[in-house]
């Protein structure tokens, strides 16, 4: 050591040390300064928001899946699995179990072989969630990728598979419009929602008998929780709640008549009924052309819906209770029932049809040209579907009272059938002319509405309801779709009994003889519905044939020279055995021109199923 | 010189032995808590960090059985054989994590930017202790210290290690106000100080070291990559609440979520296993040594004891402040030790040997001139 620096150390500047020790003591003040910073923050974090970090701590471990509980099935009346379950496969991410996200979504952009742009567009769809929310990437996987992310699960952290239950369309589309479909729940549906029971990419029932029954089908989720690290693996369970499965419902619906229905609609649109005429229960309850349900199940497609929409088949529109017709000559059941009631006929009471009906100079025309002929009675009438027998009764009775006895037997009003949307069709009379169209009833168009045309709008499922009326002595019933609600096991929860809703004016005298011009309609050489003839069984049925438009140049030409949206629909009730009625069956075929023609066959299959099955059985 | 001076025995100061004692107890204690739950193979972190702080004891005894007085002359020495270690380690070193921080001595791996710390201190004290005129240093009598902490500076930015390097310049600026500047020099260096930081965002960090400045900016943006340590760190801190989890207890390290917990983030775990009153004691016990440090430089008979006792306050002062600053989130993330605290030998044993520089200027208050 040198000595001039020895002698520096060992000579201590006492003055300078007291310099120093006010310097020791300003840096304290300024280590003090930000020791109290550390404090103040420590103070925020641990005692301010305490609260909050607890929360996000706990969310950080605690991971909760919900388990969807098996939706369930949907029954034909003889316990046929129309509609049941698959598992499908979801792809999950979970953000907040992956170190290095991008990495990962990157792998699994491969493995689900999308780009990145579209996985991130769909994550960026899901809004704001907090990081530890599994986020679906992708729906209905294969078993090729579940298996190989199962394979692959240490390397893609975060990534979960879910199995979620979906529907499996047993026998297609058949009775799709009834069924309806399942669709991922909507914002706005899941604010009505109790926010326990759905979550934002819950399938919720959006048509048919999915939505009305949602309750009831959906059962109640299950979830388990449990603890992560943050590697986000599974470190143990902390909570297991299995979920309760939902209840079967039972349809009244014979599958197989509703398959022969709509196979023989097949290309057609129009609706196909049959039901119980003692019961009100539907066998069939079909709207042509059907929906493609499958293509509900990850949600429609944009292209598809628009498919749909501009289809001039118009499947969207349930026609069995949202098609509104004029009901024609079908209607001519209301203007006899309203002819005998009021005195205005009896069955013997001729009237001559020379092929026109003439009221304030202008002929109204019968659809044969030439006439029925002199001697046209009730029977006759129905059987030819003479249209001037039943101008004249129109012509006495009067549009109001035709009205009443059209509402008595369900017209003008819904059928009450729980399916929604559903139509009341229009039962016109001078009050309501006055009222909607600002004008006085006109005498001629009470001759349009005797056979069924002019103002008369009905739907399918009316036309049918009252054919069961007519059928059973004058009793309406409320449409029945449900036969049963079961839980899994098969035992019965609910069951539906029928339901008189109403009484038609009329006794069984009125009423048999009415059926008897319907069973000639069948039965009779000229009658117009003997394409519905059954080998062993007696039908008997009206047929109706409803103008679309009135035309002059498409008169006399051969429906098939019409342009489609011109043509008639064509109508045809029925029930059988015509001794002994027990069922009803309803068929429109919209454009289909002659009832008789397009309808006839249609109701002929569909009885041909129905009696089959019964024979079998015995 | 070796003959041992009763005088000097009376005069140790087990007071400051007794706090590091106190903190190295809880630091084994929070080290077990934070490897509890994970799976580990061979030697545990605390069983290991353990066997540093024994080392730190023999390091305390070697560093206080000489004069301190004769670092001044040492002092050269000494830097360039830390020069040279850093040299190598930039070269030679093992990488970890992308960084070359590393030497290994077989049984130790040595990371020189520690002694670094501690090298500077003592280079830095005995330039100010020779140079002091009592008016306050001019631009032109900095320019040897300014080169002096500029040479070790860049050297382990180069490794890289931020923040090592940072508190290099935490400790040369400490040390340099506390000798007292001239204004002049004092606007001119502050001029000098904010071009460099300039320049050092364009040219000198990596990218991984501004993304984590950037992160710490706006956090939220990127929850998951930078920010990840952060908002975990914070979460641990916050949830601990009043009064902690309990010891073993804390979620966020027992599952994982906190990485790095048993170095930089290690106070979060004690945070969040002892809530604030806890994290008060330890600040109580912590900022003790710093005060104790201080009443240590203030007590010494000479000017550079003052300075040395000084810089090794300020060194461990400034980390632990950036440390627990950092993991509760008001500074960004830089790799930055608690000194006596986190796990890892080399500041370990830096650290023990500053404590050992304070003792020995403690002991050596009444001793005679040699």
């Amino acid at each position: 050591m040198s000595r001039r620096l020895l002698d520096q150390i060992n000579t201590p500047d006492e003055e300078e040390l007291t310099v120093l020790k006010k310097r020791v003591e300003l840096t304290i003040i300024i280590m003090v300064t930000f020791i109290a910073i550390l404090v103040v923050r420590l103070w925020y974090l641990q005692i301010n928001q305490s609260d909050l970090y607890h929360e996000k701590a706990l969310n950080n471990r605690v991971r909760k899946l919900q388990i969807i509980a098996p939706r369930g099935n949907i029954l034909d009346r003889y316990n046929r699995i129309i509609i049941s379950n698959r598992p499908l496969f979801n792809v999950l991410w979970i953000r907040d179990d992956a170190e290095d996200p991008d990495l990962v979504l990157k792998q699994m952009s491969h493995i689900l072989k999308e780009d990145m742009s579209d996985i991130l567009g769909r994550i960026r769809s899901e809004g704001n969630h907090p990081n530890y929310v599994p986020i679906r990437l992708k729906e209905d996987v294969t078993w090729e990728t579940v298996a190989f992310i199962e394979n692959h699960s240490l390397e893609l952290p975060g990534i979960r598979i879910e199995a979620v239950p979906s529907r499996k369309y047993n026998y297609g589309n058949l009775g799709s419009h009834i069924i309806g479909y399942l669709a991922q729940i909507t914002k706005k549906e899941l604010k009505k929602q109790k926010s326990a029971d759905y979550s934002g990419a819950d399938q919720i029932g959006k048509m048919g008998l999915e939505k009305i029954y949602e309750k009831e089908l959906r059962g109640e989720k299950g979830e388990r929780i449990f603890e992560v690290n943050v590697h986000g693996l599974e470190q143990q369970q902390l909570k297991l709640v299995e979920p309760l499965p939902g209840h079967d419902i039972q349809l009244s619906i014979d599958i197989d008549m509703q398959r022969k229905a709509e196979e023989m609609m097949q290309g057609r649109s129009g609706a196909v009924i049959a039901m119980d005429v003692n019961t009100g229960e539907l066998l069939t309850l079909s709207s042509s052309p059907q929906l493609k349900l499958e293509q509900f199940i990850s949600g429609i497609s944009q292209k598809n819906w628009d498919n749909m929409l501009n289809d001039p088949l118009t499947p969207l529109l349930d026609k069995t209770i949202q098609g509104q017709y004029p009901p024609a000559s079908t209607y001519k059941i209301v203007t006899a029932l309203a002819g005998l009631m009021e005195g205005v006929i009896t069955p013997s009471t001729n009237i001559p049809c020379y092929g026109s009906f003439k009221l304030h100079g202008r002929r109204y025309g019968c659809w044969k040209k030439w006439g029925h002929g002199k001697h046209v009675n009730l029977k006759k009438a129905m059987a030819e579907s003479c249209d001037v027998y039943f101008y004249h009764i129109g012509q006495e009775v009067g549009v109001d009272k035709l009205a009443i006895y059209a509402r008595s037997l369900g017209l003008g009003e819904k059928t009450g059938i729980i399916l929604e949307n559903e139509k009341s069709g229009l039962v016109p009379t001078k009050k309501w002319k006055h009222r909607v169209k600002k004008e006085g009833w006109q005498q001629g168009e009470t001759v349009s509405v005797s056979i069924g045309q002019g103002f008369n709008l009905a739907t399918p499922l009316q036309i049918c309801l009252m054919t069961v009326a007519l059928a059973n002595n004058g009793k309406l019933y409320r449409p029945q779709l449900l036969k049963a609600i079961k839980d899994q096991d098969g035992t019965t929860i609910q069951t539906f009994l029928p339901e008189q809703t109403g009484t038609a004016f009329g006794s069984p005298k009125e009423f048999s003889l009415i059926r008897a011009g319907l069973y000639a309609a069948v039965n009779a050489p000229h009658g117009t519905g003997i394409k519905a003839k059954l080998k062993d069984i007696k039908v008997a049925g009206k047929t109706g044939t409803a103008q679309v438009v009135h035309l002059e140049r498409y008169k006399d030409v051969e429906i098939e020279d019409i342009p489609r949206k011109y043509r008639d629909h064509a109508w045809f009730t029925c029930y059988a055995p015509a001794d002994k009625p027990e069922i009803v069956v309803t068929v429109l075929v919209e454009h289909g021109g002659h009832g008789g023609s397009a309808a006839g066959p249609v109701a002929k299959a569909v009885l041909e199923e129905y009696f089959k099955k019964k024979k079998t059985k015995k | 010189m070796l003959k041992i001076d009763r005088r000097l025995l009376q005069n140790f100061d087990w007071v400051l032995l007794g706090i590091v004692v106190i903190i190295g107890a809880m630091c084994i204690a929070n080290l077990y808590s934070a490897v509890y739950s994970a799976q580990s193979y061979g030697t545990p972190v605390y069983i290991k960090q353990l066997y540093y702080f024994i080392m730190g004891f023999f390091i305390i005894l070697a560093v206080i059985s000489f004069d301190y007085r004769f670092l001044v002359e040492m002092n050269y020495t000494l830097y360039a054989g830390v020069i040279l270690l850093l040299i190598f380690s930039l070269f030679m070193g093992q990488a970890h994590a992308d960084t070359q921080r590393w030497i290994d001595l077989g049984f130790f791996r040595l990371q020189p930017s520690e002694p670094a710390k501690l090298m500077l201190v003592i280079t830095l004290a005995s330039y100010y202790y020779r140079k002091d005129t009592g008016k306050g240093f001019t631009l032109k009598e900095l320019i040897v210290p300014i080169i002096l902490t500029g040479i070790p500076f860049l050297l382990i930015l180069k490794q890289p290690d931020l923040g090592t390097a940072l508190m290099l310049s935490f400790v040369f600026v400490s040390m340099t106000l506390f000798v007292k500047l001239r204004l002049t020099t004092l606007a001119t260096l502050m001029t000098l100080a904010a071009s460099l930081i300039g320049l050092s965002w364009n040219f000198l960090l990596k990218p991984y070291q501004k993304r984590r400045i950037e992160t710490f900016l706006n956090p939220d943006a990127d929850v998951l990559n930078s920010g990840y340590h952060i908002t975990q760190s914070k979460i641990a801190v916050g949830s601990g609440g009043p009064f902690g989890k309990g010891y073993l207890h804390g979620t966020q390290g027992q599952l994982d979520f906190l990485p790095e917990r048993h170095t930089d983030f290690a106070f979060s775990i004690w945070a969040e296993e002892w809530g604030f009153v806890g994290s008060l004691f330890f600040f109580a016990v912590y900022f003790s040594l710093i005060f104790w440090g201080l009443n240590i430089a203030a007590s010494s008979r000479d000017k550079f004891g003052t300075l040395l006792c000084v810089g090794v306050v300020s060194l461990i002062f400034w980390q632990a402040f950036i440390n627990i600053a950092m993991v509760m989130g008001i500074l960004p993330v830089v790799g930055m030790p608690l000194p006596l605290f986190s796990y890892g030998g080399s500041s370990l044993i830096t650290t023990m040997a500053g404590i050992g520089i304070l003792l020995n200027v403690r002991m050596r208050r009444y001793q005679a001139p040699i």
